[in-house]
């Protein structure tokens, strides 16, 4: 009975600590680029303390703010929202190992194999597996498309792989 | 610089034979503009070999059709998908993106056309009328001046992007330290880089805003099923040609909203550097700050979509001002036609207006051409575009991720701004996550190395001392409306909070 009376009060309570998140980012920054200049200039310093100054007078305010919603037991510092709904945080963080592969793999892969392994994984990790034929048709066409536009027609100079290297042959 | 009728008939006769021109440039511009990374000022400086091979008049007519509907396809996925092709098109999501959730995406798409076309139209042909005055705004903003309008942008920004006030100035000045990394330009030291050689430049602006917008974007729509809400998706099913007309007949009877924010776009445009995001966001404010029903900004009010349009397009035939009267571009693609001209040997200033007529008035021709041609192309189409909207998220989400990747390696073609793009799309998603807005974040990474630029320069002057921000009697009148537009919505709030308990 007492734990459900907590459950019910912890819902009724704003969870404020995920605005902390980019507020404590932020002055850590601001920290940091201000032990970047010490050695600047003085009129090269100036504005940036200007800035800084004021980023962490507005951080102090959010504090203050935060504070004293906590203290009235109005809100808590769990994190909330930003991690809810709990049940896509799995492929959530599924799709985030996909871009950052996406990202590492280009150089090796090339554009086009690459566009096309990453959309086949990512709609198939979205879709639950569902649609295979029809997902790796998309992917197929986006990929190669992408490849005629980006790299035939806008001629970027995306990190060429083996099918752009054999295209390259080819034509 | 005088008024002659015959030349300017004259020279829109002979601009409209040059449409075959005109309509591919129109196209490639609408492309170009909607993905993000792809700016009208890379694809110029792509298509260089050829523009440079053209005669200086085709050449420039071709840039300028160019720019003018790139302007326009960066609202189009700002309105679609809630990605703006381009900083320009930073503000209009605020109420396009939730007229799109309604179902209202092919309405909304007709009124930014609508928008666009007339805000540019009327832009140009006033640019063309009042050319000797406008090139004089430039010449009463002087660094502290600038100062000022920096910082008034960023608190426009934080009132109005933001329902939280501190939050949106937290996010905006935090945008500005990121603006701030990378080598100063008096002195050249790097700082706040991390190390990273890749920052001493600065943070590029397109990571930023595939980040900010696109990639966070993706991870935060992968909730629904789709973009569209249940009723959104039942309008959208339901909509026709009908949606279209009905989306032209409301831009059209806000004509006035039309014409006064698409001033503000040409006004803020003259000025060289401060550009299409600025002029959107304040333009967005000063329709909120007039309107009967501020309340409905953000909620899909069509008065908010058309405010932002109207004025990033009149910014269009203003960033030409400064380049044609003084040989100071506006921005980057004036910059570029600043190049390819020079390059025909031709030299700008009022000289250009007395030697060569055509040229110096030839790119507002041809602005107004492009505008008239282009509402005629791309109405049409605003139905087969809103379609994308009915895709579901299990496919939009990782296209957005994939291609938006592609943009923001291709200016500068380094693998590391493809890891910038994806550090600042964690950003973003925090952002969303906890009320912090985006765009405060980017106009703050806009901002950032302008506003330190002028610092440095008012503060040269002034020997290191503080307190010339304070020394200019137009910087001070507009501390004060600094001043009174942040206390304003706190006043408002405190206002209401008394009347309801009384």
């Amino acid at each position: 009975m007492t734990e459900n009376n907590e459950n019910t009060d912890k819902a009724d309570k704003n969870s404020l600590g995920g605005d902390l998140i980019l507020p404590i980012a932020a002055f850590i920054f601001t920290l940091y680029y201000f032990y970047t200049i010490i050695d600047v200039p003085r009129i090269a310093q100036i504005s940036a303390f200007f800035v800084g100054i004021i980023l962490i007078f507005l951080i102090g305010l959010l504090a203050i703010r935060i504070g004293r919603e906590v203290k009235a037991g109005t809100a808590d510092l769990r994190l909330g929202g930003i991690i809810e709904p709990r049940s896509f945080i799995p492929k959530r963080l599924a799709l985030l190992a996909l871009t950052l592969g996406f990202i590492i793999f280009v150089q090796w892969l090339g554009f086009t194999l690459t566009v096309f392994t990453f959309l086949s994984l990512a709609m198939l990790l979205l879709g639950n597996g569902r649609n295979k034929g029809f997902v790796f048709a998309i992917a197929g066409i986006l990929s190669f498309g992408g490849y005629l536009l980006f790299i035939v027609a806008f001629k970027t100079r995306f990190p060429a792989g083996p099918f752009e290297q054999l295209m390259e042959r080819l034509f | 610089m005088e008024f002659d009728p015959a030349l300017f008939i004259d020279l829109f006769a002979r601009t409209f034979t040059f449409w075959w021109v005109i309509l591919p440039a129109i196209f490639l511009g609408l492309i170009v503009g909607a993905i993000p990374g792809f700016s009208a000022a890379n694809t110029i400086i792509i298509l260089l070999p050829m523009t440079l091979a053209m005669d200086p008049e085709v050449g420039l007519i071709f840039m300028v059709a160019l720019y003018a509907s790139s302007r326009m396809g960066a609202g189009i996925p700002a309105i679609l998908v809630n990605i703006p092709g381009t900083a320009g098109a930073a503000a209009t999501p605020l109420d396009g993106y939730p007229m799109t959730k309604q179902g209202r995406g092919q309405q909304a798409l007709a009124i930014s056309f609508v928008s666009s076309v007339f805000g540019g139209l009327l832009a140009t042909i006033i640019t063309l009328l009042a050319m000797p005055w406008l090139s004089q705004v430039a010449f009463y903003l002087h660094s502290v001046e600038m100062i000022v309008i920096m910082l008034f942008g960023i608190s426009l920004i934080a009132t109005i992007a933001a329902r939280d006030t501190l939050k949106g100035l937290i996010a905006g000045f935090f945008g500005l330290m990121i603006g701030y990394i990378g080598a100063d330009v008096v002195y050249e030291t790097p700082r706040g880089t991390f190390g990273f050689l890749e920052l001493y430049d600065k943070v590029p602006l397109i990571p930023a805003l595939v980040g900010l917008f696109a990639v966070s974007e993706a991870f935060f729509v992968i909730e629904g099923e789709s973009i569209l809400s249940k009723r959104g998706k039942e309008a959208m099913q339901k909509a026709g040609w009908a949606a279209t007309i009905e989306g032209v007949k409301i831009a059209l009877s806000k004509w006035w909203h039309i014409i006064w924010t698409s001033m503000i776009g040409l006004v803020i445009g003259v000025v060289p550097g401060a550009g299409a995001a600025i002029a959107a966001f304040v333009a967005y404010q000063q329709s909120r700050a007039f309107s009967k029903t501020p309340e409905l900004y953000g909620t899909g009010h069509v008065e908010g979509l058309i405010a932002p349009e109207s004025a990033n397009n009149g910014v269009t035939s203003g960033t030409l001002v400064p380049l044609l009267v003084i040989g100071i571009p506006g921005g980057a693609t004036a910059a570029i036609m600043l190049v390819v001209l020079q390059y025909h040997g031709v030299t700008m200033g009022p000289d250009l207006f007395m030697e060569s007529p055509e040229l110096a008035y030839g790119p507002f021709a041809a602005m107004a051409v492009t505008y008239f041609i282009m509402i005629f192309t791309i109405l049409p189409l605003a139905r087969y575009m809103s379609r994308i909207t009915v895709v579901s998220t299990i496919y939009m989400s990782p296209i957005i991720i994939s291609f938006t990747l592609v943009g923001a390696f291709v200016p500068r073609q380094y693998m590391f701004d493809m890891y910038l793009a994806l550090v600042f799309g964690v950003i973003g998603y925090v952002a969303r996550k906890t009320g912090y807005h985006t765009a405060a974040i980017l106009i703050g990474v806009i901002l950032g190395p302008l506003l330190e630029t002028y610092f440095l320069r008012a503060l040269k002057m002034s020997e290191g001392d503080i307190m010339v921000i304070f020394s200019k009697d137009l910087a001070n009148v507009l501390w004060v409306g600094l001043v009174i537009s942040l206390c304003i919505p706190y006043a408002m709030q405190r206002w209401r909070a008394w009347k309801a308990a009384a």
